[in-house]
């Protein structure tokens, strides 16, 4: 599904050279959900934001689905997130201009969709994330924890191969998060979705079904899943 | 095919209905009086020339001018001329005038001024001088021994008043003397006063073709110039030809063309005051569409970045900037549109006074449609550079930086 070979990224912060990954490889299985941790500063979200095809190594390859990203052009890694990945952030990220159900619905006309099958689509997801009676909300009407679900059925709506979140419940209270992390979850067993979710929190560690500790750049344990069976 | 267009309005139509109700006003606001400002300075100078054409046309040249042949002073035999001139088909009537340069003296003042001989009866059908009589009456005939003299040449008692040199306030009624070029010399009582506001008509004089001749001493058959006015609706380049035609030899021109060496250099100037102030709206709109939507983009980094980072390609942001600002220019011109209409309707119940007369603004769908179409094409450019620039930042700075 990914494979990670010697993975960079060198940041230069004035005349200082920062290694923010020093040569990560690591193996990724359909179906799987990794929880990638490390304290601040290891790598863990220079890691999702490479694999997610927002920032460019500095040495190394990255191939999803037998894609080797690297080659990719500007306009086909744009593609490549919009029919592939699904991104959660911290923060939410929704579009203030949007209701919940429009934000969901956008990747799908993007995609090529018509508007009523992006509707039928996002209405489907919102229900089960349990929104379907907040459709109609603009974000700054909505709860942290509902804001971070509708990201939740945006970051599906295109039926991505890959789900990638960092550090989804950071900003949400214990209640909130254990929904959207049960949320998380279930899709991963249920829908069989490829889940890469940072973390810091050790509460989190039971939702993973491997973990990838990172320190310094490198990875201290977890990567022993690449095997001839990842790709 | 124009799926980014349909993503780039889904974006553009939620941000305008969802984003600040007063900044778009105030957009629209600024769109519209720059349209306004487009439209209203050549509008006005649209009217002025119009004003000035009429003028010529009523008062001066009427449709036609015959003037001597180049090199001679007089067209002769201008019984024979009249004739043919009165039967060339789209003719409705041809007047002789005999133009004379004159020294007109009364309350101890002179001014000198052209005096034209004419013959009523055929003035009237070719200009419109005897409905502007401003005191007494216009010749009925043949009249002797009496002058019509145009609103400037009466001047005012205050002469302060005057723009140019008078007769102090000359009165119908009154006695003033006149000596002509020729050296003879008259008195008159001044029959009427006429104000047709144009400068060049109100600064001259008029005496009957028999008080000429009886100037002259003989009778005359020469004249100056010779005015045709065509049938109503008839092409005036038409009715030249077939004055020519018909057997006309002296210079005829359209009154188009008799004015054109007089007034080019003044639509020229009009070209360029023209011209500048449609620059400087021009300007004015590209430097707030792009200051509008700079700050918009600035302001929107991290969600450009967002949906950047969720797959929506870049173009379709830049679109949906760009369509934000054609929809803004749509609702800025039909406001600009609806200022030009009322504009419109007070001008007409109150004209604007110029020294030349009452100038009613002239809207031409011509002038309307190329402003519209220039503010649209400065608007896009102005919208495009900046969002395309915005668009470009990198996803991760974007996103760290807003």
């Amino acid at each position: 599904m990914i494979r990670v070979d010697d993975l960079q990224k060198t940041y230069r912060m004035g005349a200082v050279e920062v290694r923010a990954l020093a040569g990560v490889s690591l193996a990724v299985r359909q179906g799987e959900f990794i929880g990638i941790t490390g304290p601040s500063g290891s790598g863990k979200s220079t890691l999702l934001h490479l694999i997610g095809l927002l920032d460019e190594p500095s040495g190394g390859s990255i191939a999803i689905q037998g894609v080797d990203v690297g080659s990719l052009t500007d306009d086909e890694r744009t593609h490549f997130r919009l029919t592939r990945i699904g991104y959660i952030f911290q923060d939410y990220a929704l579009v203030p201009d949007l209701t919940a159900l429009e934000n969901v619905v956008l990747p799908t006309l993007a995609f090529g969709r018509s508007e009523s099958e992006g509707i039928v689509r996002a209405t489907d997801l919102l229900r089960r994330v349990g929104l379907a009676e907040r459709t109609r909300h603009l974000p700054a009407e909505l709860s942290g924890g509902e804001q971070q679900r509708i990201a939740i059925a945006r970051a599906l709506v295109n039926a991505p191969a890959l789900l990638l979140a960092d550090e989804p419940t950071a900003n949400l209270d214990s209640r909130a998060s254990a929904m959207v992390l049960d949320l998380i979850a279930s899709i991963n067993r249920e829908l069989g979705q490829t889940v890469l979710m940072v973390s810091h929190e050790e509460s989190h560690r039971r939702y993973f079904g491997r973990e990838v500790q990172l320190y310094d750049g490198a990875i201290v344990d977890g990567s022993h899943a690449a095997s001839d069976e990842a790709g | 095919m124009f799926e980014r267009e349909r993503v780039a309005v889904y974006l553009a139509a939620r941000s305008l209905a969802r984003g600040s109700r007063t900044s778009l006003a105030l957009n629209v606001a600024i769109i519209g009086l720059v349209f306004t400002n487009m439209i209203l300075l050549p509008s006005i100078i649209s009217g002025s020339v119009e004003l000035f054409n009429e003028q010529s046309i009523d008062y001066q040249t009427s449709d036609i001018q015959v003037r001597p042949t180049e090199g001679y002073q007089y067209i002769d035999r201008i019984d024979t001329l009249l004739e043919t001139a009165n039967r060339a088909p789209g003719v409705r009537r041809a007047s002789a005038r005999y133009g004379m340069g004159a020294t007109l003296s009364a309350r101890n003042r002179s001014v000198s001024v052209p005096v034209n001989a004419i013959d009523p009866r055929n003035e009237v059908e070719v200009t419109r001088i005897h409905e502007r009589m401003k005191d007494g009456e216009f010749f009925s005939g043949g009249e002797r021994g009496e002058v019509l003299i145009g609103q400037y040449v009466a001047g005012n008692e205050d002469t302060r008043k005057d723009f140019l040199a008078s007769l102090g306030g000359v009165a119908v009624g009154e006695r003033i003397e006149i000596v002509f070029a020729s050296g003879a010399r008259r008195e008159y009582v001044v029959k009427g006063i006429f104000e047709t506001g144009s400068y060049i008509a109100d600064y001259a004089a008029f005496i009957t073709w028999d008080e000429l001749e009886s100037v002259v001493g003989t009778e005359v058959d020469e004249a100056t110039e010779v005015l045709v006015r065509a049938d109503r609706g008839a092409d005036v380049n038409v009715v030249r030809t077939a004055l020519l035609d018909a057997g006309v030899q002296e210079e005829a021109k359209t009154w188009r063309e008799a004015i054109s060496s007089t007034v080019e250099e003044s639509l020229e100037t009009f070209g360029i005051i023209i011209s500048i102030s449609t620059m400087v709206s021009l300007v004015i709109a590209t430097v707030v569409i792009f200051i509008v939507i700079t700050i918009k983009a600035m302001n929107q980094r991290r969600q450009i970045a967002i949906l950047k980072a969720i797959g929506i390609h870049r173009s379709i942001i830049v679109r949906s900037y760009v369509i934000q600002v054609l929809a803004i220019c749509a609702l800025g011109t039909a406001f600009g549109l609806a200022m030009v209409g009322l504009l419109g309707v007070w001008f007409t119940a109150h004209p604007l006074v110029f020294p030349d007369g009452v100038v009613v603004p002239r809207f031409e769908a011509a002038a309307l449609v190329e402003n519209t179409v220039w503010l649209f094409a400065v608007s896009v450019v102005a919208g495009l550079i900046p969002a395309w620039r915005i668009t470009r930042e990198n996803i991760l700075s974007a996103m760290k930086a807003a």
